[in-house]
């Protein structure tokens, strides 16, 4: 049994279905990459797993939201009707940190136990030492007003029981590990006076503060430039492979992926559309959306005039997973079985979410 | 650290020479000369000659102005014109009470304040979030001196809980040290002096509260709420820390920034209040000093009263400065 077993985890904010259905999986050691465009879930369904979403109202749990019904709406195009009914299951890009909590429903199992079926007390004495997570930005991810010797031994402190001189050694090894020159006069300093790059290197080093067996990174370099960002990734992969720790790696980066992943899922408007091993994706991409986000991207070897193939439309114009293929209203090779329920997921190493592959590959 | 604090000691220090400036126009100003004041109606011109050379007011006026700073610095503010006792004792004696007053009224304002305003943002949306903010308003909206004299009615006439007035009951025999009672009976062990007090203190200082109290319960509640939304509070979760730790290093340790200005301003603005509820309480204060000197036209009194008045201002605001450069590292000078 794989280290995390993500098993069809749904995640409602009110009305609003941030996540629906993700499944996935993490093998002990291995580098599994998370991909989709900006608003699929990706930073949702992390911090499901970690339990750091907000709680939602009291003990009902996702209670599923009722789909609007297709009323006035207009014919979609291609004479995919039910396209029209709940355009509402997304809401577009806005909407972060919403005051209402979080309806979480689903299994995340991490080495056999359900972490959602967790007390909060429980939950808590795992996160950081079990699994632990290392964030987007840097910056706003540190505590602006506590050196960062202490932000490193208080998680040491809190999970392998050292104080004083003892955690002090260890963090100062650990900002050793990350590659940070003069780690014992650094463990003073405090956030604004290292670098981006630097900061991101101390999130990190607090991450694998207590040897994790599964690391979540989620876009751990998008807040950096371009050179730091090659140098984290190194040091991610380094210190996971010299541990054995799993690592899910949550992108929209497609190089950081063929780089670095063993296997990837591709998440759609809250849903895994294909998930294989890394090199059988790049060489047969075999969703629509996976085919997209592959032709999106610029390749050196194309002639410089080849235009690049955007997909058409945004994340925004989606139906509800259960009433047929959430990409439907984006997708070129659409019919009718697209849109008559819930399209399953075909395949095992190599899993896709699309009635037709098969027949138009 | 020290650098931040020097800095701090040069700008306070040309706060107050400027401020010295303007009181010496202020003086100079006034109606006809401070002699004026000084002087009976019918004095002839030989006295008044005599008087202003007595004054120095014949000097050029840059010695004048050298001359009343260093009558200043060393606290010699003259005598006052209605008990003719020197005005640096009159304050001296008083200011003790109205100090004490002040610091029991920030102690509950701060006591509760916080505690509350954290519980009122952290069930946002409960009842106990909907009393405190509506409470807080109310706080805002009474007028202190009607507080007081409810209070007084209440709690000291008609329920006999608490003293009406005064700072210790009559009789009592205690022991100056600071001017300050509570601390005075602490310091030399007459705690039943102390504890007599406390009780003297209790209604005044619960009325002189409710501003601030209200400001902080509402300041420190929309600072929480502030913070807890920030990425570095996830951070802290994700490291699985207790919610205590959470709470102290990561959330009240940001969240104290803005509140710890907002009390420099509120301990400043305590002083007005001080006026009104000593009035209430008979609590013998400045209060009743200034209002006085202010009917009778005191001069050295009130130029006395509001340099002592500016020195505090300017000295809270240096500790406010200096807490808050405790607080947030990316205040101090960096290296
Ligand atoms: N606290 C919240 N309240 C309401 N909606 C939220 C909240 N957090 C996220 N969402 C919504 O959930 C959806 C998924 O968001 P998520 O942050 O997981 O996207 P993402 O894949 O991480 O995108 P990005 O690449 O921009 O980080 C979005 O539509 C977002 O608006
Ligand atoms: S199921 Fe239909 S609409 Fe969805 S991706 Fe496949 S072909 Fe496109
Ligand atoms: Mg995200």
């Amino acid at each position: 049994m794989a280290l995390l077993e993500v098993e069809d985890l749904r995640v409602a904010f009110g009305n609003a279905t941030a996540v629906d259905g993700v499944s996935f999986s993490v093998e002990e050691g291995r580098i599994v990459g998370l991909v989709g465009e900006s608003g699929c879930g990706k930073s949702v369904t992390s911090l499901a797993v970690m339990g750091l979403l907000p709680k939602g109202r009291g003990g009902r749990r996702a209670k599923a939201p009722e789909p609007v019904q297709a009323a006035a709406a207009e014919p979609a195009p291609g004479a995919v009707k039910a396209a029209a009914a709940a355009p509402q299951a997304v809401p577009a890009g806005g909407g972060r940190r919403s005051r209402g909590g979080a309806d979480v429903s689903g299994r995340a199992v991490f080495d056999g136990t359900d972490l959602l079926a967790l007390t909060p007390a429980a939950m808590r004495r795992r996160r950081g030492k079990d699994l632990a997570m290392v964030f987007q930005d840097p910056l706003s991810s540190l505590n602006p007003v506590v050196p960062i010797g202490r932000q490193i031994t208080e998680v040491l402190e809190r999970h392998r029981g050292l104080k004083g001189a003892k955690a002090n050694q260890e963090a100062a090894s650990l900002l050793d590990r990350v590659g940070i020159p003069d780690p014992v006069r650094r463990l003073k300093e405090y956030p604004h006076q290292l670098s981006g790059g630097m900061r991101q290197r101390v999130l990190i080093a607090i991450a694998v503060a207590c040897a994790p067996r599964l690391l979540i990174a989620d876009e751990p370099t998008t807040a950096l430039d371009v050179t730091i960002q090659a140098q984290i990734l190194e040091l991610l992969k380094d210190l996971v492979e010299d541990e054995g720790t799993a690592l899910l790696m949550i992108t929209h980066d497609l190089g950081v992926v063929a780089g670095m992943c063993d296997e990837v899922n591709v998440l759609y408007s809250g849903r895994v559309v294909e998930s294989a091993p890394v090199r059988e994706l790049f060489a047969r991409p075999t969703h629509p959306y996976t085919v997209g986000l592959l032709g999106s991207i610029p390749k050196l070897d194309l002639p410089i005039h080849e235009p690049l193939t955007p997909i058409r439309g945004s994340i925004a114009d989606v139906i509800r997973w259960k009433d047929g293929c959430a990409f439907a209203p984006r997708c070129d090779r659409v019919a009718e079985a697209c849109v008559d329920g819930e399209p399953p997921l075909i395949g095992s190493a190599h899993a896709h979410r699309c009635v037709r592959a098969e027949e138009v590959a | 650290m020290l650098r931040y604090t020097v800095k701090r000691l040069l700008q306070l220090s040309v706060a107050l020479l400027g401020l010295s400036l303007l009181l010496f126009a202020w003086f100079k100003a006034l109606p006809g000369g401070p002699e004026n004041q000084l002087l009976p109606e019918n004095a002839t011109a030989q006295q008044r000659e005599a008087l202003r050379a007595a004054l120095g007011l014949d000097e050029p006026i840059w010695v004048q102005y050298a001359d009343f700073l260093g009558r200043v610095v060393r606290l010699d503010f003259g005598s006052s014109l209605s008990s003719g006792r020197p005005v640096a004792t009159e304050l001296a004696d008083r200011l003790p009470a109205t100090i004490e007053l002040s610091l029991a009224a920030m102690l509950i304002a701060v006591g509760v304040g916080i505690p509350l305003g954290y519980l009122a943002a952290k069930r946002r949306g409960s009842w106990l979030d909907f009393a405190a903010v509506s409470g807080s308003l109310l706080g805002t909206c009474i007028p202190i001196f009607f507080l007081a004299a409810m209070l007084k009615v209440v709690f000291a006439q008609e329920l006999g809980w608490l003293p009406t007035t005064f700072r210790l009951s009559a009789g009592t025999e205690y022991t100056d040290v600071t001017g300050l009672r509570v601390l005075d009976g602490l310091i030399t062990g007459e705690f039943d002096v102390a504890w007599d007090a406390v009780l003297h203190l209790v209604l005044p200082a619960i009325a002189l509260s409710s501003i601030p109290l209200a400001v902080i319960v509402r300041i420190t509640r929309a600072s929480v709420l502030d913070v807890v939304g920030e990425d570095y509070v996830r951070t802290a979760d994700a490291k699985g820390l207790k919610p205590s730790v959470i709470r102290g290093r990561h959330v009240m340790r940001n969240a104290m920034l803005p509140i710890a200005t907002i009390i420099g301003l509120l301990l400043g603005s305590l002083f007005a209040g001080a006026v009104l509820t000593e009035s209430v309480f008979s609590f013998g204060g400045i209060g009743s000093f200034v209002y006085q000197a202010t009917t009778e036209r005191d001069y050295p009194a009130l130029m006395g009263f509001i340099l002592v008045i500016a020195v505090f201002y300017v000295v809270i605001n240096l500790l406010v400065d200096l807490s808050y450069g405790l607080l947030d590292p990316r205040v101090r000078v960096r290296k």
